[in-house]
């Protein structure tokens, strides 16, 4: 009945073997994964730690086992450790990076070496957060992984632990954009020849959508890390309740950022349920468009909702209900996911496999948790319930009983693929019951805690407040799942060492991944595989499905001597260096030290020149073959520049609505009057033209014109360079009409907004420096066109953020706010 | 069908198994004094009453899921290698509009009274014939005034049954939160911003409130209670708080405890009226009337107060109190002197 | 046709307008920022001054993402990316300003809604 199991060609090796240097410089998008995976279970360890830690501290009132001071630490690493080091990593690190490019039949990721750096960058924010450790007023972040300001300014949290935090989220943000970035683009433009987007796998959808989540939910969180960066460092007020400024603005912004983040993680999850659960029924997944649509419809609606994590803080009744009802409406999509899911199993002949257990648990867990967040949706419950264990309970049921289910059942559906050995099935069931009870028992009982008022966040309680009870059966409950977590790492061990060979197939799965050897090839596929509907793998081995079109029932990757013919990218030592380099500056910012941010930053410019000089990029290499199923036939780099112009808009939208708002609120101070609109109209006038002469530059290239491409390329950057003396000229000027950084809200959000697009510019006229040289070196030749378009892309969106800046900043200086 | 129905693990029944039990056992427990679903207030009443019917509609919900769940896994399908192939049906346009509209619909009955709710708890202006307090909250213990009365106490809100009461929320650091279940939801007290709510009690007694928004090292220590009197109570209470402090017999050990109060630093931070002006920390005017002290974390009794006086930071991680080193009778004195502030 | 050729193909759908179109633009841009710097000194245009530096800005915007970056030659894959991307922008910046100004310090409008959904309160 099922395709029979092929063996692995000896010919071609796994892309596990390698001595361990190749390791540290593999750009391969299997290997990457696998990094991730390795160091996402260390965290997880060390986050389940942190969780048993606190379990025993709430054993009984007034513990004293662990101090207030180490309790804050603990619960705020382990929320941050959680979501940053340990789910997303599992998700989009190992899960989407390993199953991406095998789902939709390509051979790597977009951009390969970006994809080791965004890596090798997520595992030195990892340990940068915890660098506190190691220092004497150091210690670990203590203000929670919200870190709602102002609590987290220097004034009441002194040390250097918060600006650990604030860095190492920043670099983590770094690494999460570039991934989303390179998924965005792998999916949109390296798609098997025939893989519409309707017949994409569900989790690759689920990816898609995530990746786009990514790219501009980030944006706002990294203003507000940087706002706070600012705060400490420079002695700016953002969040400080001094001279109009709130500490509220920090909660938008980091919700914003926030509630999106649910669904970066929420959303993987669902993806991989789409897949195990149809595997498992031997059924299609019910309702394809409609469960792709409603990832759609999630992903657009969460940008929608961040407010109901805020209902607390006195927006008012109008904005209250406004988001009250945005977030009622996510329940919709939600709803039509899990009814999907159980109409898929629904008539499917089941293979009860522990993958297939949890998928199911999955469902019901999940089903919990979405039903208590219905409840906080409405505004007076969630008045009672917010910041109580209630709301401990409810995320729990959703990351816990929805999203790590998920992940478990993952993990046993994809190991053979990964690994090339099974699973103990029979461990796996027991590991199971376990979680299902350690799980339910841990945090079923709190929502009665939370009902009876048993505030989140504290380290101990009184003994008259009827809450031991129920505290004691939860941390035994926690042990129970401690213990589960603990069968899972024997049973991968044991499969190492000694489990089964997998098949290729092991499972009669769906999707393309299963129809390559376990563990795959370097290059994934021998042929580029050609689909003509969903399922394609299914469709192939049993012929027309009720949906899709005809395939030829053949087993497996016909072997062919094309083999020798696949050029893979080169690996590159470069991405571990250069996040190194980033660490060290880091490092010297916390502790001050001049000397260690010059070392990093040398090491960080010149890891990105070797980057940019080592060879042409993989999707140069590529795109004959490949791009040209997606991207409307547009190159991979111009569809990645995009979504990153796309992730910058809102970077920038964020900026300028803190300006906006902290203009109306400034007081004192010399206001914005200051501004001068002739100097501006000038630079504003001279980036115009800058963006003509950008635009003949291409033109020249693409006619092969050597001689007008340097005149144009150096006149370019001679404007470039005038806008930005243009702009030191005016803001010395304002210094010395009394306008520094920090004199008021209108000086620092001005300086901040428009020094970060002169950053901007800076770094458009360096890149644009760049081509002038390699175009006076006589290689940038007419078939290399593109590398001017792509350079002036970025320069153009940067003409176009000077537009809206000129206009709201400059033009309006005399509108006060409302 | 029956048959394999029973042997079959009840994987997806397992949690509300293990909730069954906890509901029944968690009900018959004594009445935990920070309770929501014990209501003493009109506001408490609303969100009570809306609570009750989210959870109905949710259990509504849960329950046809589970049902839905149970049929597909145990009943409609069949075992791997049992009986026929998998059926091929992926879509069905009436089913997949019914759990369209009918969440949909659902959502309608939760989103009409929370509306109404919310725009009834959050009126624009003070109800009439309201008392005003403000509330200033502090790292990590919480003041009380009332406007337009010298009152000023700490840790302990006094307030009349059957009359509204208009809270003011101020914060003199950081955001905390203000938050009394039995008398209605949270409201964060936020720097830069005065933040209201208001309720009408209407059962005397003392409830207990805490910070419901994580403020810093002894966040878990700022507790307090609020106390609703009967009218005559509350009378009574407000003419003892309004009279100067009480002035200890010469002679006697609170006589010495007053001396040395007000030589010590001790009157930097803490006011008494008449004696200090300082407004770091709790006004101690008429401490003894207050039931704890320490962020409602301690009893008032001389035990618990000499503890305290020797060491804050112990008791209360963070405290901005220091230990002042006053030892034997100098401790009892002062001890004495502010067990006599009735 | 092999792959090859289409691809080919595909690309030369994208060609790019001449010098002379991306001078044209230039001289629209220029006119479109002198008419902003006329509507920022004339008074008698102080009650319409918003809208019209709105409008103006935009038609600015549109024409450098249009003609600059090719958006209106290229395909509506990056025009989708792109605007997708404003839409997030532009609600996330409205929401901000209608959260920290009309709808925290004017609730001239939420004494009617009140009164609307709480009839006989």
């Amino acid at each position: 009945m099922a395709a029979q199991p092929k063996a692995i060609p000896a010919e071609y090796p796994s892309y596990l073997k390698g001595d361990p240097i190749s390791w540290l410089n593999t750009i391969d998008h299997k290997r990457v994964g696998v990094l991730y995976g390795v160091s996402a279970l260390f965290f997880m360890m060390l986050g389940g730690i942190e969780a048993l830690l606190i379990r025993i501290q709430l054993f009984e009132p007034n513990n004293t086992f662990l101090s207030a001071h180490v309790y804050n630490q603990v619960f705020t690493m382990h929320g941050t450790t959680m979501i940053f080091l340990v789910v997303m990593p599992l998700l989009l690190g190992f899960a989407a990076n390993f199953l991406v490019p095998l789902q939709i039949g390509a051979r790597d990721v977009a951009f390969p070496r970006l994809n080791a750096l965004s890596f090798w960058i997520f595992l030195s924010g990892a340990v940068f957060l915890h660098m506190g450790w190691f220092w004497h007023h150091g210690g670990l972040p203590d203000a929670g992984w919200f870190g709602y300001a102002n609590l987290t300014e220097r004034q009441y949290t002194p040390g250097m632990a918060i600006d650990f935090w604030d860095i190492g989220l920043l670099i983590l943000g770094v690494s999460t954009v570039m991934t989303g970035l390179n998924f965005f683009t792998t999916i949109v433009t390296m798609r098997a020849p025939g893989m519409t987007y309707m017949r994409m796998p569900m989790f690759v959808w689920s990816i898609l959508v995530t990746s786009i989540l990514i790219l501009l939910a980030f944006p706002p969180l990294t203003v507000g890390l940087i706002f706070l960066f600012m705060d400490r460092f420079f002695g700016t007020h953002y969040y400080q309740a001094v001279a109009g400024a709130t500490p509220i603005l920090w909660q938008h912004l980091f919700w914003l950022f926030g509630h999106p983040e649910v669904y970066i993680m929420a959303l993987p999850a669902f993806g991989m349920i789409s897949e195990i659960i149809p595997t498992f029924s031997r059924k299609p997944l019910f309702g394809y468009p409609m469960m792709a649509y409603s990832l759609i419809l999630i992903a657009f609606l969460s940008y929608g909702v961040w407010g109901h994590h805020m209902f607390a803080t006195g927006m008012g009744p109008v904005a209250d209900a406004t988001f009250a009802i945005t977030s009622m409406l996510i329940a919709i999509p939600t709803g039509i996911k899990i009814f999907s899911w159980i109409a898929t199993v629904w008539g499917g002949s089941l293979k009860m496999t522990t993958a297939f257990y949890f998928a199911l648990g999955f469902i019901v867990e999940f089903t919990i948790g979405g039903l208590s967040g219905i409840m906080h949706a409405a505004v007076p419950i969630d008045l009672q319930q917010t910041d109580s264990y209630f709301v401990v309970a409810h995320f729990h049921y959703v990351l816990f009983g929805g999203v790590m289910f998920a992940i478990l059942g993952a993990f046993y559906y994809w190991w053979p693929k990964v690994t090339g050995r099974m699973l103990s099935e029979k461990l796996g069931k027991v590991q199971f019951w376990l979680t299902v009870i350690g799980f339910n028992g841990t945090f079923f009982p709190m929502h009665f805690l939370g009902t009876w008022g048993m505030p989140r966040r504290i380290y101990t309680y009184g003994s008259g407040m009827g809450w031991t009870f129920w505290n004691q059966f939860e941390t035994v409950s926690a042990f129970i799942l401690g213990f589960a977590f603990l069968l899972m790492f024997i049973n991968m061990l044991r499969s190492l060492r000694d489990g089964e060979i997998a098949p290729a197939d092991p499972w009669d799965a769906r999707t393309l991944e299963w129809s390559i050897p376990s563990p795959p090839p370097a290059f994934n596929f021998v042929t580029v595989p050609s689909v003509s509907g969903r399922d394609a793998f299914w469709a192939r081995k049993y012929g027309t499905g009720s949906h899709g079109a005809a395939a030829v029932a053949s087993a497996g990757d016909p072997p062919n001597g094309e083999a020798e013919a696949i050029h893979m990218p080169e690996p590159s030592f470069f991405p571990i260096v250069l996040a190194a380099g980033l660490l060290l500056c880091g490092l010297g910012v916390v502790v001050a030290w001049w000397r260690l941010i010059m070392a990093g930053g040398v090491i960080l410019f010149l890891s990105i020149i070797g980057m940019a000089f080592q060879y042409p990029t993989f999707g140069q290499h590529t795109h004959e073959t490949e791009a040209a199923s997606g991207g409307g036939g547009e190159d991979l780099r111009k569809v990645g520049l995009w979504a990153f112009i796309g992730s910058e808009s809102v970077f920038f939208a964020t900026l300028i609505a803190t300006f906006m708002v902290y203009k109306s609120r400034s007081m004192g101070g010399p206001g914005a009057d200051v501004l001068e609109i002739p100097l501006t109209s000038f630079s504003t006038f001279i980036l115009l033209m800058s963006s003509l002469l950008m635009v003949l530059a291409l033109a020249a290239t693409q006619r092969g014109d050597k001689t007008w491409q340097r005149v144009w390329l150096a006149g370019t950057v001679l404007f470039g360079l005038i806008f930005l003396g243009d702009q030191a000229y005016e803001f010395t000027s304002l210094y010395h009409h009394g306008l520094g950084f920090t004199t008021d809200l209108f000086s620092q959000c001005f300086f901040t907004l428009v020094g970060f697009h002169g950053f901007h510019v800076f770094i458009g006229v360096v890149w644009l420096s760049v081509l002038l040289v390699v175009s006076f070196m006589d290689r940038l030749p007419k078939s290399r066109a593109l590398s001017v378009e792509l350079a002036g892309l970025y320069w153009h969106f940067v003409d176009i953020v000077w537009v809206v800046i000129f206009t709201l900043v400059y033009l309006m200086q005399k509108v006060k706010g409302a | 069908m029956r048959a394999r129905f029973a042997q079959r693990k009840l994987s997806g029944l397992a949690p509300l198994m293990l909730a069954l039990p906890a509901v029944v056992a968690g009900c018959q427990r004594a009445n935990p004094p920070m309770n929501t679903l014990a209501p003493k207030s009109d506001y408490a009443n609303w969100i009570y009453s809306l609570f009750v019917e989210v959870t109905w509609l949710d259990l509504f919900v849960l329950g046809i899921v589970v049902v839905a769940f149970v049929l597909a896994v145990f009943v409609f399908s069949r075992r791997a290698g049992e009986g026929e192939a998998a059926s091929e049906t992926h879509t069905d346009m009436r089913l997949e509009l019914a759990w369209t509209l009918g969440p949909a619909f659902i959502l309608l009955l939760i989103a009409i009274p929370t509306i109404r709710t919310i725009f009834r708890e959050e009126p624009p202006a003070p109800p009439a014939d309201s008392l005003k307090v403000t509330v200033i909250a502090h790292q990590w213990w919480w003041e009380f005034r009332y406007p337009g009365t010298p009152i000023v106490t700490a840790n302990e809100l006094h307030i009349p049954e059957h009359r509204p009461v208009w809270v003011s929320l101020r914060s003199a650091d950081v955001i905390h939160s203000f938050w009394v279940p039995a008398l209605g939801g949270k409201r964060d007290v936020i720097p830069g911003q005065v933040n209201h709510m208001w309720f009408i009690a209407n059962t005397p007694g003392e409830y207990y409130g805490q910070c419901a928004e994580f403020c810093g090292d002894s966040h878990a220590n700022m507790r307090f209670r609020v106390f609703v009197d009967t009218p005559a109570q509350f009378a009574a209470w407000e003419k003892a708080q309004e009279a100067p402090p009480v002035q200890p017999a010469a002679g006697t050990r609170a006589a010495k405890g007053a001396a040395i109060f007000a030589n010590s630093p001790c009157t930097a931070c803490h006011t008494i009226t008449g004696v200090s002006k300082g407004y770091i920390g709790p006004n101690l005017t008429h401490l003894a009337s207050r039931t704890t002290i320490a962020g409602g974390i301690m009893k008032n009794d001389p035990k618990d107060l000499k503890a305290w006086i020797e060491n804050p930071v112990g008791l209360k991680p963070g405290a901005n109190m220091p230990a002042l080193g006053l030892r034997g009778p100098e401790l009892d004195d002062l001890v004495a002197y502010l067990g006599s502030l009735k | 046709m092999t792959a090859e050729a289409a691809v080919h193909e595909q690309f030369e759908q994208h060609v790019h307008p001449g010098a002379s179109v991306y001078v044209t633009v230039a001289a629209f841009l220029v006119v479109l920022t002198a008419l902003e710097i006329t509507v920022f000194y004339v008074q008698a245009l102080a009650p319409v001054m918003i809208p019209l530096l709105l409008i103006l800005s935009a038609a600015k915007f549109v024409l450098v993402a249009g003609f600059y970056m090719h958006l209106r030659y290229d395909s509506y894959v990056l025009t989708s990316i792109f605007g997708f991307a404003l839409v997030i922008a532009a609600v996330l910046l409205i929401s901000l300003l209608l959260l920290f100004t009309y709808l925290s310090h004017h609730l001239w409008f939420a004494v009617p809604l009140a009164r609307i959904l709480l009839p006989g309160h």
